[in-house]
């Protein structure tokens, strides 16, 4: 029994290290979504970030600037037919930031670290 | 979200560049210039004439088609360019075209040769199993459910035409049926856009 609850112990430690290692900049469901969009098309405009996410322009246009800073993205803005166009694409570093974040989410939920011992723990922690 | 996810979410996003009623108005003008002709023709006019004046109906529509889709739907839905796996079986299209041809070649080969044949499958084989062929192959490569439906529905106009001819004996029952379809096709197509501009607005920059 004390064995089974070390093991859940150590699980635990290790999911809450991997909770803290996980990609912030990622994990915001705006900028989530709008990787998750861009992951699954080689290029995309703004209006179908827009039709995808259901963000605003304003929040889109926010979020969109992170994710460029971060290298996450690339944006290139053109004219066509004499109206604005942006162009966004995931960089290589987006889409591997992306993968990383997907599987670190995947191994998180996995139903491992969500074992009995593994939650009583957890609470513990969560108490102190 | 695992591969399967990320597929069917591909396969969704695809699919919502589809949801303008375009295949749907191809289909009708299709149909269209299958039906004008016949009517035309057994109306009296002769096979030129009958072809010329449908040319310039079908040639209004499309051009309407082109022009809703350039000015209307493309800057509701925005621009995308789809990664290269969905590209190749995009690519993979110009089957249908090539087996359209094929099928025709055989049929047209099998009535030429085979005069008893023809009195038997005239009309009715042949212009069923090409829209099902064709459409089938549409929805495979386009992952679209609803064309094997169409090609059903295209497929069964003939033969239902056919058999009407017998029951209600008049001349034009044939392209009346196909041309009953073709609006059903344009109707569904007017549905379906008239649904996109209520649920997308032209963004404001």
């Amino acid at each position: 029994m004390k064995e089974l609850e070390n093991q859940g112990k150590k699980q635990t430690t290790d999911s809450l290290s991997d909770i803290m290692n996980i990609d912030r900049l990622v994990h915001s469901p705006a900028r989530l979504s709008i990787l998750t969009y861009l992951s699954v098309v080689e290029e995309g405009d703004a209006v179908y970030l827009l039709n995808q996410t259901g963000l605003t322009w304003g929040n889109l246009s926010a979020n969109v600037t992170r994710l460029q800073e971060a290298g996450y993205i690339e944006v290139v803005k053109e004219f066509k037919d004499k109206k604005p166009h942006t162009l966004l694409r995931l960089t290589d570093s987006g889409r591997k930031a992306f993968h990383n974040y997907q599987n670190e989410m995947k191994g998180l939920l996995d139903i491992k670290s969500l074992s009995p011992g593994g939650l009583r723990i957890s609470r513990q922690n969560r108490m102190k | 979200m695992d591969t399967s996810d990320q597929k069917n979410l591909e396969r969704r996003v695809f699919t919502s560049f589809f949801q303008a009623g375009f295949i749907e108005a191809f289909t009708g003008i299709f149909l269209l210039q299958l039906g004008l002709p016949a009517l035309f023709s057994r109306s009296g006019f002769g096979d030129w004439e009958s072809a010329l004046l449908t040319l310039p109906i079908a040639l209004i529509l499309l051009i309407a088609v082109f022009l809703v889709r350039r000015f209307v739907v493309t800057p509701r839905l925005g621009k995308v360019k789809f990664l290269p796996e969905r590209r190749r079986k995009l690519s993979k299209l110009i089957i249908v075209p090539i087996l359209t041809l094929i099928a025709g070649a055989i049929v047209g080969y099998i009535f030429t040769e085979n005069a008893p044949l023809r009195h038997i499958f005239v009309g009715q084989i042949p212009f069923s199993l090409l829209p099902i062929i064709v459409f089938g192959a549409a929805a495979y490569f386009l992952d679209m459910k609803r064309l094997y439906v169409y090609g059903a529905i295209v497929g069964l106009t003939f033969p239902l035409g056919k058999y009407l001819e017998t029951v209600i004996v008049s001349r034009n029952t044939l392209p009346a049926t196909i041309l009953f379809t073709a609006f059903v096709f344009l109707g569904i197509a007017t549905v379906f856009l008239v649904a996109l501009l209520r649920k997308y607005h032209e963004p404001e920059v």
